[in-house]
């Protein structure tokens, strides 16, 4: 992925005044204030001590150090991408809690990083790439720094599919994993991500609250066919759930590996267990857009029907 | 207004950088900053409750004297802020570059947040004073912050260890000494309390610059060594000598006011520093910065700097 966009929001020269740093979105700044109140550090929060490898056969540690080192990976785009959303918010100076509030929303995917990272070393060790080459497309190309920098693409519509979208349909398989993963310190990871996640997903929602109603029609549009190609272009495709993407060598090596981890209890999920929670999710979803006047269309998926 | 805009250094023609993710290091590879990453989500704080802001009496001090603290201090947030769209601009990048090493960008995610407590502490306080100032009067001084850090952080042609060193290393370096003189001159308990927060963060932030240039000069060739002194001679040159920090410096008495205000903030013990304790703490770093690139392999020349003489 190239680092920008052919014309980006960086062509613009900075002017940073007048400088607002007043609260304009109190929901937004209050966020920010509870991220730097519940700060944690992977180092210490976690009981790695209590971590015991004899419990569990070769295969299952092989698979659950396979399942965290993609979560490192994961959360890594959020690093390695997401920070070009601050570079957004300042550049076209939008409210000062957004920009307050994505500087610790890095420092939290840095965390999150990190710890799944030590629990893959604890399990057997961290694997820096995926075996299969099919798989590695699909998580190295999260997208977001493209858009954040493409001045053609609104805020509005990034917020909206990949904070009230993607974000949204991962945090409910968040809470869905804490219920059936067994280990305890994994558990009490997912626990910890989960806590910081439900600050990332309320931002969106508290971002398009405010933006909604000064918003044409045409506006809402643009939001619309953003949110549509996240859920059906990205999710739909398996971009964070295996099972859900085309059928193929790569796919079917990460959902092996995905059963024998959650078999285990050590921290993933299988297609059935996952599959009403993402399509209750996507209702949801459609559910709360439905007052911004955005009615999202029909999907379909051959192992879901029509949703 | 002309000379006040930084010149850069003569770029090399690049292309665009391609990510390429895979193999993805998150393992320590330069221990020093992995450290330094791990100190500063121990050092964490919350500028809500580890600054004393109930304390604050304004009874203490003159109409005239708030009036001044809070200029000095909006000031300071408009210096601060630049970090805002800077660190991720920075961490990104380092993101693009293929050597492959996380502890730089894990310590970057730790200084973007500790950035924004800098910049809400000195806007809080500037508020508590009589209120915090949008911007320079002056619109020739205003320029001189539209530097556009983050675009430069950005751009192929600017090689990452020069951006350090000039931006981390010698900037950030000559700032913390100022804050450093801040907080000794300062009386104020939340002023106090500020500045010891702020001047720990930062002697975190100045010293990842050097540690990072450190453990990269091995590797560096004649032409990278040519590029960093390049680009430490322009932010020396085109952004310091002409006040970037040091307010007294811009051409054309065009940041007068900031002069004032921080000599009466001084005065007030509200954390600021006399013109002539900024000269001696300008000259004295800028010998130290010298001698830390002398060994480092890169000669840096002798600035001449108006009034102060040659530095």
């Amino acid at each position: 992925m190239t680092a920008v966009a052919a014309r980006t929001l960086l062509d613009e020269p900075e002017s940073r005044f007048p400088l607002d740093l007043g609260i304009r979105i109190p929901k937004i700044r209050e966020l920010y204030r509870s991220a730097i109140k519940n700060q944690w550090d992977p180092q210490t929060a976690i009981p790695w001590d209590d971590v015991d490898v004899s419990r569990y056969t070769e295969a299952q540690l092989k698979a659950a150090r396979l399942y965290w080192s993609r979560r490192a990976w994961g959360e890594y785009g959020a690093i390695s991408e997401s920070p070009a959303l601050q570079i957004r918010f300042c550049q076209e100076r939008l409210a000062p809690d957004l920009r307050f509030f994505f500087t610790i929303r890095t420092q939290e995917e840095a965390r999150h990083a990190e710890v799944c990272y030590l629990m893959a070393e604890k399990l057997g060790g961290y694997i820096k790439e995926p075996v299969q080459t099919a798989f590695q497309g699909a998580v190295a190309t999260h997208g977001v720094r493209k858009m954040a920098l493409d001045p053609a693409i609104s805020t509005e519509a990034i917020i909206a599919s990949l904070v009230c979208a993607a974000e949204e349909i991962a945090f409910d398989v968040f809470k869905h994993l804490i219920e059936i993963t067994r280990n305890p310190v994994a558990n009490k990871i997912l626990r910890l991500i989960m806590r910081d996640e439900v600050r990332h997903c309320a931002f969106g929602w508290a971002y398009m609250e405010e933006r909604v109603p000064d918003m044409t029609k045409a506006e809402l549009e643009v939001v619309k066919n953003a949110v549509e190609t996240m859920i059906g272009k990205v999710e739909l495709n398996g971009y964070h759930a295996a099972w859900l993407a085309p059928d193929n060598p790569a796919s079917r090596a990460e959902m092996e590996a995905d059963r024998l981890t959650y078999e285990a209890g050590l921290g993933a999920t299988v297609e059935e267990d996952e599959k009403p929670i993402f399509v209750a999710s996507v209702k949801r979803i459609r559910k709360q857009m439905e007052p911004w006047g955005i009615h999202l269309k029909t999907f379909t998926h051959p192992k879901i029907g029509e949703l | 207004m002309m000379a006040m805009v930084a010149r850069r250094p003569r770029r090399r023609s690049v292309a665009p950088l391609i990510e390429r993710r895979f193999p993805l290091h998150l393992e320590p590879a330069l221990y020093s900053i992995r450290e330094l990453y791990h100190a500063a989500k121990k050092a964490k704080w919350d500028p809500e409750k580890h600054i004393p802001w109930r304390s604050f009496d304004a009874a203490r001090y003159t109409a005239e004297q708030r009036k001044a603290a809070a200029l000095s201090w909006s000031r300071r947030a408009w210096t601060e802020y630049g970090g805002m769209p800077e660190t991720p601009a920075i961490l990104i990048r380092i993101c693009l570059e293929h050597n492959g090493e996380s502890d730089p960008k894990m310590f970057l995610c730790v200084r973007g947040t500790e950035e924004a407590w800098h910049v809400e502490c000195c806007y809080r306080f500037a508020d508590e004073l009589g209120g915090y100032v949008q911007a320079p009067r002056d619109p020739n001084y205003q320029q001189l912050f539209n530097q556009g850090f983050h675009r430069k952080a950005f751009d192929p042609a600017v090689v990452v260890d020069a951006y350090i060193a000039a931006h981390v290393a010698v900037q950030r370096g000559l700032e913390l000494e100022l804050y450093r003189g801040y907080l000794r001159h300062a009386t104020d308990p939340v002023a106090v309390a500020i500045l010891k927060r702020l001047v720990q963060d930062k002697e975190r932030h100045v010293t990842f610059g050097w540690v990072y240039l450190s453990e990269h000069a091995k590797s560096w060739n004649d032409e990278t060594r040519e590029e960093i002194r390049a680009e430490v001679i322009h932010a020396v040159a085109d952004l310091e000598l002409r006040g970037y920090h040091c307010a007294w410096l811009v051409p054309d008495d065009a940041a007068r006011e900031i002069v004032a205000a921080d000599a009466m903030t001084r005065q007030a013990g509200l954390g600021a520093n006399s013109v002539d304790e900024e000269r001696v703490i300008l000259t004295q770093f800028l010998a130290d910065a010298r001698a830390k690139f002398g060994g480092l392999g890169i000669e840096l020349p002798r600035f001449p700097a108006g009034t102060l003489g040659e530095l």
